[in-house]
């Protein structure tokens, strides 16, 4: 016992220690060697395309290649130096070079095209022109128009909530046919935006022959057009783009009632309490965090509205329905202005990334504060 | 050759092919039914037989063509290919052919037309297919980023800078220009449209311009020629010819009846429609901006400054906003697509713009409920035209001044020059363009829902057309207003410079707010105006002088 204690004791205390030194330097100049070697073609892309060398590859693609030794070099690497440990971070390193690929560069790459001249006409092709693009975004009016326009359409996620709350409420009570009417419901999430801008806004509420239309009609709106006012086109989007996403805030506030713990409500019954006073101050105060998780959620999907406004009005009348990803949709798509466009939807990144950090935060005090 | 007179043989026991082969036949038709078709025929030949044979799949007034009428008609339009092409020459080849899907058309046909040519030849083609607001993008991409990943593509004419200017196409080989018989192009569509450095590029399968399509019912109503007068009219109830009447027409059909419903004038396309719509403002305008002095009307030739802002454009601004409150309730949510197919051949509005698709849906497409009550006529002119020179408004001494738009010169088929390197492929893809621009499949596509128009002088034979079943008066004048646009002195000619949808898109973007209310017409000009020069800058000012000059001829 005395000896296997000794000889466990002998053992370092990181089992890294324990690899052999030439094993060690295998690996270490392995990934030198792939660094280097990526580096270097890197270098000798960058040197072609921007034609200060004659030396280079037609395409990217052998960038790519390089990159993928390099991961591979990197795997070798972590099991030559760190044994067992790097065999582990084998199960890691495919996800994580996979993420660097396809989001981590192509986001820095998306600043970098935001800092330049970048028309897909232009003769000269893409030329870096530092913050210009930021100068013009800020006294560029159909932007602002936009934001403010995001501000309203964000606004109107608390009427879908109340009206979200209220169905769930009504699915979580013992009805007749519950179970048909929480998979009709749901219906609405299934469609596409696009195929519910065509069945409904662009057929349903058409002007001539359109039933809403006719139905308006019917009810005394002599001119029932749903997208040529500002005011009557806005609420018209807002009420297709709430019709597809309202039962998503009301599936998961459904199964946060049906969470809920019953003996909570039995006792407020007992006590007396009413059934405005149950749901006001018993079902409403424990539903908070999952209200605040499909309100947050509703927004983010909210922020990124644009199929519908594409669709059906191209951000008009009068650019009062556009929202930012339809305004970066048209300038980047229709007038090809590359860097413009990107510089647009970097900027909107960013206000998305401090408005729901900020929200979350805000979220979670009031929730805390409730409770 | 009429239908009913063609179903009557074919009954009495004849075969098409017997039937309309020769002279012969359709002068014993015409004996035999008493028609007296001898007069509105020409001599027929061996090719007469064959687009008599072809016109009348499925037959004009027998519903919208299909796919398998794209292809009998492919298949029977293979001759041509076949004198050049042995059967099963591009065995092994593959073709990936771009181009659009905008009411099921263009590359729907295209796939029917070529399924014949791929069973002959051996090669195989696969599509990509766009919808018409996502062409310019899909397109511009590829250039950019050097991703062009389609050997033939369809493509206007003025993206001709961007494709052709750039060394993307592959220059057209002498036996195709025999192959489609290039010399009956129609004078406007032929080079420099087209060619690029004086190189030929393109197989034009369409002519484009923006003609005037009214309806004959209304303004030939008695109701509203007495309540016309009645409004203090001077003139007679009939076709406005100039702007100033279409804007008094419109104004005066507001709120008027006709046959039980709303009767509306002018429609107007105000919604932005990936820079296609700007087109539709060009039409109010080039009237008031085409100068017969001057070829240039959108920017000054020697400085690209725009003239948008100048008092032409803005008049035609200020037309669509002073004629909005007189158009159907939602028009300002209205684009070319619902003007055209949503509404006016639906039954709504008596006037609109628009290129020849109108006059060939009008009496096939399923949808279309004025087939007999549509005219047609070069777009309205002005009293007075802007002198950009002088500054001033002119009064021509010939009366009004005509200017039609020959907006976006037509569709074409072009081949990139990636498959230059094998001879096979470049033969291959050449030979599938030119099946597609073949001159006995376009008289097809030209009367038929094809979203292509007449684009070669042998289009424009008449009787052809009547022989096919389409009404003499009818046709005639549809013709007329295509054949009078195309040739006109003072037609409007589209500028293929790089980038020209980015100048119509920002435009289409400012428009919207002004007709929207708001901008005053001035304002909003003034801003398409700078958004344009900033444009020029972008793209580079020198050379877009150049390739706008060489696109006017100048």
């Amino acid at each position: 016992m005395a000896e296997q204690t000794s000889t466990a004791n002998a053992w370092p205390a990181n089992p890294a220690d324990l690899i052999p030194a030439s094993r060690k330097r295998l690996g270490w100049g392995l990934l030198a060697i792939a660094t280097l070697a990526l580096l270097a073609i890197i270098v000798v892309q960058i040197l072609y395309k921007t034609e200060m060398s004659t030396t280079g590859f037609d395409t990217w693609r052998p960038v790519i290649y390089a990159y993928v030794l390099w991961g591979i070099a990197l795997g070798a690497w972590q099991v030559l130096t760190r044994g067992e440990d790097g065999q582990r971070a084998l199960f890691l390193l495919p996800a994580l070079l996979f993420t660097i690929a396809m989001v981590i560069f192509p986001t820095l790459f998306g600043f970098y095209i935001a800092l330049t001249d970048w028309n897909l006409s232009s003769f000269t092709g893409r030329r870096f022109n530092g913050l210009d693009n930021f100068w013009q975004m800020l006294s560029d009016p159909y932007y602002r128009n936009a934001l403010l326009n995001m501000v309203l359409y964000v606004l109107a996620v608390l009427v879908e909530y109340v009206i979200a709350f209220a169905l769930a409420l009504l699915l979580n009570a013992q009805i007749r046919a519950r179970k048909l009417f929480r998979v009709v419901f749901l219906l609405p999430l299934m469609l596409s935006p696009v195929a519910v801008s065509w069945m409904v806004g662009k057929s349903l509420m058409e002007y001539r022959f359109g039933p809403a239309a006719t139905l308006a009609r019917h009810l005394g709106w002599n001119n029932p057009a749903f997208f040529s006012d500002p005011i009557t086109a806005r609420i018209s989007i807002m009420m297709l783009d709430a019709w597809t996403f309202i039962p998503f805030m009301m599936i998961m506030l459904l199964a946060g009632l049906q969470a809920m713990s019953r003996e909570v409500l039995e006792a407020a019954r007992v006590d007396g309490a009413t059934a405005w006073q149950t749901f006001w101050q018993v079902t409403f105060p424990l539903m908070l965090p999952v209200s605040v998780t499909a309100v947050i959620l509703r927004i983010i999907f909210k922020l990124k509205l644009a199929d519908i406004i594409i669709t059906l009005t191209s951000g008009g009348p009068g650019g009062a329905t556009d929202s930012v990803s339809s305004f970066i949709y048209r300038e980047y798509r229709d007038r090809s202005n590359v860097g413009y466009g990107t510089m647009l939807a970097m900027a909107y990144l960013v206000l998305i990334i401090v408005f729901v950090t900020w929200l979350l935060k805000l979220a979670s005090r009031f929730v805390r504060n409730v409770n | 050759m009429r239908v009913d007179l063609y179903e009557k043989l074919v009954r009495a026991g004849a075969t098409r092919r017997d039937l309309l082969k020769g002279a012969a036949s359709m002068a014993a038709l015409a004996a035999a039914s008493g028609a007296g078709l001898g007069a509105l025929t020409k001599p027929a030949a061996a090719d007469d037989s064959l687009r008599a044979k072809i016109l009348q799949i499925p037959g004009v007034g027998k519903g919208q063509p299909t796919d398998s009428d794209f292809q009998k008609v492919g298949e029977l339009c293979l001759e041509a290919t076949k004198a050049n092409v042995k059967e099963g020459e591009f065995a092994g080849v593959e073709l990936t052919f771009m181009g659009l899907n905008n009411q099921n058309l263009h590359n729907v046909l295209f796939r029917g037309f070529l399924k014949p040519w791929e069973a002959y030849t051996g090669a195989k083609i696969s599509w990509i297919d766009l919808a018409q607001a996502d062409y310019n993008a899909r397109l511009q991409q590829s250039i950019a980023t050097g991703t062009v990943d389609f050997d033939i593509i369809e493509m206007g004419a003025p993206f001709e800078g961007d494709v052709c200017g750039k060394g993307l196409t592959s220059e057209m080989p002498d036996w195709v220009k025999k192959q489609i018989d290039f010399d009956d192009l129609v004078n406007y569509l032929k080079p420099p449209v087209g060619t690029w450095n004086g190189k030929q590029y393109r197989i034009t399968i369409d002519g484009d311009a923006h003609n005037f399509n009214y309806r004959t019912d209304v303004f030939s109503d008695p109701d509203l020629a007495k309540a016309w007068k009645e409004s203090g009219a001077t003139t007679e109830w009939g076709v406005p010819k100039t702007w100033q009447e279409v804007q008094a027409v419109t104004k005066f059909l507001k709120g008027k009846q006709f046959k039980g419903q709303d009767v509306y004038g002018y429609l107007d396309a105000p919604k932005p429609w990936g820079g296609f719509g700007f087109y539709f403002l060009g039409s109010r305008a080039s009237a008031y901006a085409k100068h017969p002095d001057d070829k240039a009307w959108l920017f000054d030739a020697d400085t690209m400054k725009p003239r948008i802002n100048n008092p032409a454009w803005v008049r035609a601004i200020q037309d669509v906003i002073d004629a909005l409150p007189s158009e159907p309730a939602d028009q300002i949510n209205a684009d070319p697509n619902t003007t055209a197919f949503q509404q006016f051949l639906a039954g709504t509005g008596s006037m609109i713009p628009w290129w020849g698709d109108v006059g060939s849906n009008v009496k096939t497409n399923d949808s279309s409920v004025i087939g007999d009550v549509t005219g047609f006529s070069i777009l309205p002119g002005s009293d007075d035209v802007y002198n950009s020179k002088t500054g001033k408004w002119d009064k021509l001494a010939s009366g009004p001044n005509y200017a039609p738009n020959c907006a976006y010169l037509g569709w074409g088929v072009y081949v990139m020059a990636r498959v230059d390197s094998d001879e096979k492929k470049k033969k291959a893809a050449w030979s599938a363009a030119a099946h597609l621009g073949g001159k006995d499949l376009s008289i097809w596509t030209a009367m038929y829902p094809s979203g292509f128009q007449p684009y070669r002088n042998s289009h424009f034979n008449i009787p052809e057309w009547v022989a096919a079943g389409y009404d003499e008066a009818f046709i005639t004048s549809y013709l007329k207003s295509e054949g009078d646009s195309y040739n006109h002195p003072n037609a409007a000619i589209e500028p293929r410079i790089p980038g020209i949808f980015q100048y119509y898109s920002a435009a289409e973007d400012i428009l919207a707010n002004t007709f929207a209310g708001k901008m005053k017409a001035q304002e909003g000009a003034d801003a398409i105006a700078a958004a344009w020069e900033k444009l020029t800058d972008q793209i580079g000012r020198e050379n877009q002088i150049k390739l706008y000059k060489a696109s006017l001829g100048m």
